[in-house]
């Protein structure tokens, strides 16, 4: 909170209600990338999760975003998924949750369902903590921070 | 910043970190390993609702073992009791029990400041593998945190075995916009 004062922490919108003794609870938007695989091949379809939740099937990758801006030009972050929704067999974030120092945007959340689970757009779904540098810092400013909607991976061009 | 496993000895020594039982030989050169405990808890539910509360059961572990099948996701829990109202705990799988494909969490690895109980492993199997009561499953790292610390009085608090999720308890709270 006093990070966020300096300027030093960027949560848009920010409310107290959402902090954690060692984190922030972020929420996630209303868009959801989906995959369909047809012969070993993705293609990629964008849906807006209705208010009344949207089933994620087990063992799928869904792309979504955060609702909030979140970004930090002092810290590196780490965004994880609730224990609440660990809970249930929902994964977020898969195997990369390290957020590099500037980069303020809505970030791109990785969703895999272990069981069939209901998600709400809006719904808080994650915690963003945040970890000092030792080090001089050099922004990063490229890669996929200037987007503010789901991104899919560069790494291979999609249908 | 990283505590050593000299200095999380040295942390519960003080009583600054709570683990019990604490035996030396679970010492690692950053962590301590934690170990499975003999309940488990299954969802009943074939859609879980994080509006509304899912039903479970809590079954034990025979000594023979538990397979779990590829794709199983079952909570379970550590036999120790862990915490500390000075440092934050992080925990991982052993590193052995994740090359057989076995997640020991899904997503949060963080544990609040100040929550202090058994550990809730929420276990997910990539691979057929079998599990035991007793077996080092998994390890937890303590970091100094920066900052007024404000400690953690959420609904899992003091967790003995595991514990399933209480999301719909706060699933209420509306989005201002």
């Amino acid at each position: 909170m006093k990070q966020i004062k300096k300027g030093n922490i960027i949560i848009e919108p920010f409310y107290l209600e959402q902090v954690n003794p060692n984190s922030y609870n972020y929420r996630i938007n209303d868009q959801l990338i989906m995959f369909d695989i047809k012969n070993n091949k993705k293609h990629k379809k964008t849906i807006k999760i209705p208010k009344e939740g949207i089933i994620l099937e087990p063992h799928k990758t869904y792309l979504a975003s955060t609702f909030e801006t979140l970004g930090s030009i002092k810290y590196a972050m780490s965004l994880i998924g609730r224990s609440s929704l660990g809970r249930l067999g929902l994964f977020l974030q898969v195997s990369a949750n390290l957020g590099h120092t500037g980069s303020i945007h809505k970030w791109t959340l990785e969703l895999v369902a272990t069981k069939k689970i209901k998600i709400y757009p809006f719904m808080i779904i994650g915690q963003i903590s945040f970890w000092e540098n030792k080090g001089n810092i050099s922004s990063y400013l490229e890669g996929y921070s200037k987007f503010n909607l789901p991104q899919v991976s560069k790494m291979e061009e999609i249908q | 910043m990283i505590l050593t496993g000299n200095e999380i000895i040295k942390q519960v020594n003080e009583g600054k970190i709570i683990i019990k039982p604490f035996n030396d030989k679970q010492i690692t050169t950053n962590t301590y390993d934690l170990t499975l405990g003999d309940k488990y808890l299954t969802y009943n539910e074939d859609i879980l609702d994080p509006a509304k509360p899912n039903s479970y059961e809590i079954k034990s572990i025979p000594k023979e073992g538990l397979q779990l099948k590829q794709g199983d996701f079952i909570l379970a829990h550590s036999n120790e009791i862990i915490g500390s109202k000075y440092f934050v705990p992080i925990i991982h799988a052993k590193s052995s029990v994740a090359r057989l494909g076995l997640f020991i969490h899904v997503t949060a690895d963080l544990i609040d400041i100040g929550s202090i109980g058994n550990i809730t492993f929420q276990l997910y199997a990539t691979l057929p593998v079998k599990i035991y009561p007793n077996m080092l499953i998994g390890q937890v790292s303590f970091w100094v945190p920066k900052g007024k610390i404000e400690l953690y009085n959420g609904k899992y608090q003091g967790s003995l075995g595991p514990r399933a999720s209480e999301v719909h308890k706060d699933f209420k709270e509306k989005l201002k916009i």
